[in-house]
């Protein structure tokens, strides 16, 4: 009983003092340190609006991804938009890599809306492409991106179609990764630069090539989607103009033979992060990777630096990742105001393409100006902005999507 | 009378009390494993349109017929491997004296602690061509760095089952050892029992349900575990059952094959855990020990 009453008094004490802690004074003090940023038009601005409504607003951004996009959230973007509206706080919610993490934000964002909660518990979020097409159907976002101030830069395809779904402001890109080839020029002085080439390839060097097949993550998938468009020729088709016509599938058969062919030749990696880990080990001297996740290993000292990549002809596939707004959410103008923050080009120069590698989500020379040489030269040295636009593909649309994922159990692995 | 009567309400009380007492633990069995499971077998059997159908098997059959036969071959193995390295662990335990016994048993248990995807980051990097394993192995002169030991296949998943079940296994196994009493192994030893013939002739079959346990404990959670076949050979073929669940969920929202695979794991421990059931609930593991 005593212990009871002493833990009850403790939490009791407890709860006052974290209740009490939020002076006003703080923001004073913070105002000082925030002028001499060099972004004090801005924020003097919205001190004043601090001023006439200090309700303390809590945000809940929640990312799919691997976990580099947790921490970009949760110690990179939530601190900094905090120190601009020191009103607002960010929790950032991590739900896993790939589309199973937007899986799990659309079945949330899906039965927040079918228990009738609004508002829900969600502001903004981060999504694959794939996401876009489930929460269109089920009419679970905000039409918020055209409204923006940074919206003028969002010149991409991808930011009005995602996949075959018109998405024209639903969704603004954070940036674009692309799946190429690294290889290791210790032991490939030319690397084959198209599919055709990369098959005498491995024959000529078994075990030496590897990816993660279909279902060890996404730099697997999108180099079996690009063999398709390879062996079809009909990219225009799948990707972009449709339709979905159930007849195609029996077109990939034969090319799907060949990669069953081809993967007797090749070492089957475990997940993206597989593949890089054995490229850097030397185990393997070439294998499909994200571009962004490459050079991240290579900035942590994780890549062997010496490593390069290329891209295949006739492309390869690659994509942005979206925010978007639940229609439910409980402070969308906050999350207007976050993705502005995140797509505009002083967050994209110094942080998306500096910081984390990736391809801005804007057009590029809206922040050319903005990155540091280096990191602009770094991103696009291998792999040029006119090679990039050339070879670099889009998923396909989300019917063709998944009939390949299943031609490729059919008829790559089985059959 | 009174007596009758007293003895007749307490009679009421005793037949409705139980219940209630048993209700919140029953009633979250119900809804958090026996509805999940019922509804998980309705609805393997429900095709796309919403009607009953055999659909999903069909497509079991013809896409992931070789992974169901994979995942209870590897389970099997591993379990089997596993119940030989912890039987052996244990019968250290149990009859050696010393420091050294004592060492190993306070460390043994630590991989039951180290969740399956630490051991499969684990085994990634200590298995992998250019691991830590080759490369000891080649320092030494046994492997040829070029051409080393390729782990990261069935072999690497069933030494990783292995590494990570045997501790557990052993925990249960010893603690049936331990209930064998000094005097049986004296009076064998005293009849020329060597240390082979004690462990097969008198450890194990004295402790047979908690072998029995241990087994099924083990096999059960092997079928059923994602990570660290995911993590070493998710993209091969043929992989686990569980992998392809993961792979029909997220890439096509399929919940209907999802559902059929997870109904056949569920058929592969339903043998053994009947088999469970009988020994722990309708025997007694203790009952039976002492008769």
């Amino acid at each position: 009983m005593k212990r009871w009453m002493s833990l009850f008094a403790f939490l009791v004490v407890a709860t006052l003092l974290l209740t009490a802690c939020p002076a006003p004074t703080p923001q004073i003090v913070e105002k000082e340190v925030v002028v001499e940023k060099p972004v004090v038009q801005t924020v003097v601005v919205e001190k004043q609006v601090v001023v006439e409504k200090p309700a303390p607003v809590h945000m809940v951004y929640i990312t799919a991804g691997d976990v580099n996009m947790l921490a970009l959230g949760q110690n990179v973007l939530a601190p900094a938009f905090h120190e601009m509206y020191p009103e607002v706080t960010v929790s950032v919610v991590h739900t896993g890599p790939g589309d199973a993490g937007s899986r799990l934000i659309f079945e949330k964002l899906l039965a927040d809306k079918q228990a009738g909660k609004d508002p829900g518990d969600v502001d903004v979020a981060m999504v694959h492409q794939k996401f876009m097409a489930w929460a269109m159907a089920e009419d679970l976002l905000l039409k918020y991106a055209d409204e923006l101030e940074t919206w003028q830069y969002m010149t991409a395809a991808d930011a009005r179609n995602a996949l075959g779904t018109n998405i024209e402001g639903y969704a603004m890109p954070m940036f674009h990764s692309q799946i190429a080839i690294a290889y290791n020029p210790d032991f490939v002085p030319d690397p084959p630069r198209s599919y055709a080439e990369l098959v005498e390839w491995v024959k000529a060097n078994p075990g030496k090539f590897g990816y993660n097949g279909i279902k060890g993550g996404m730099s697997g998938v999108g180099f079996s989607i690009g063999w398709i468009y390879w062996k079809t020729g009909k990219y225009e088709k799948y990707a972009i103009t449709g339709p979905f016509e159930e007849a195609e599938v029996a077109t990939w058969e034969e090319g799907l033979k060949e990669l069953k062919d081809f993967n007797q030749y090749v070492t089957i990696t475990a997940g993206n992060v597989g593949t890089l880990d054995a490229l850097n080990r030397g185990e393997l001297w070439m294998g499909p990777v994200w571009v962004d996740m490459f050079y991240t290993f290579m900035l942590e000292g994780k890549m062997d630096p010496k490593i390069r990549l290329v891209m295949l002809e006739p492309g390869m596939p690659g994509q942005p990742m979206y925010f978007v707004i639940p229609k439910n959410a409980r402070n969308p103008e906050w999350a207007k105001k976050w993705v502005e923050y995140v797509t505009s080009p002083e967050v994209q120069g110094k942080i998306i393409i500096e910081r984390y590698n990736w391809y801005p989500g804007i057009d590029g020379k809206f922040v050319q100006d903005i990155t540091p040489p280096e990191a602009f030269e770094r991103l696009y040295k291998d792999i040029s902005p006119e090679i990039l636009s050339k070879y670099g593909l889009s998923f396909p649309i989300v019917q063709y999507n998944d009939a390949m994922l299943e031609a490729y159990e059919r008829w790559a692995i089985g059959g | 009378m009174a007596e009758v009567t007293a003895k007749a309400r307490r009679g009421r009380g005793g037949g409705f009390l139980p219940f209630l007492l048993l209700l919140p633990a029953v009633g979250l069995m119900l809804a958090l494993y026996a509805y999940p499971f019922v509804s998980s077998i309705y609805r393997s059997f429900l095709g796309s349109k919403g009607a009953l159908s055999v659909a999903n098997y069909a497509k079991v059959r013809e896409l992931y017929w070789r992974d169901v036969f994979f995942s209870l071959e590897i389970s099997v193995l591993s379990t089997a491997l596993a119940a030989l390295v912890s039987i052996a662990l244990a019968a250290y335990l149990r009859l050696s004296t010393g420091w050294f016994a004592r060492f190993i048993g306070a460390i043994y248990r630590f991989p039951i602690f180290i969740p399956f995807v630490v051991v499969a980051q684990m085994m990634r990097t200590f298995l992998a061509p250019h691991g830590l394993l080759n490369i000891f192995l080649a320092q030494i002169g046994l492997v040829n760095i070029d051409a080393p030991l390729e782990l990261l296949n069935w072999k690497g998943l069933t030494f990783g089952f292995v590494w990570k079940q045997a501790p557990f296994m052993a925990l249960i196994v010893l603690s049936g050892f331990e209930m064998v009493d000094d005097t049986f192994i004296e009076a064998a030893r005293s009849v020329g029992a060597r240390l082979p013939q004690v462990i097969v002739r008198i450890l194990i079959p004295m402790s047979r349900a908690s072998i029995s346990v241990a087994l099924i404990l083990a096999f059960t959670s092997t079928v059923g575990t994602f990570t660290l076949p995911y993590m070493l050979i998710g993209g091969q073929v043929p992989t686990t059952v569980t992998v392809d669940i993961a792979h029909r969920v997220t890439y096509f929202g399929d919940y209907g094959v999802a559902n059929a695979l997870g109904t056949l794991s569920y058929l592969m421990v339903l043998a053994l855990a009947i088999y469970y059931l009988r020994y722990t609930v309708r025997k007694g593991i203790y009952e039976y020990q002492e008769g």
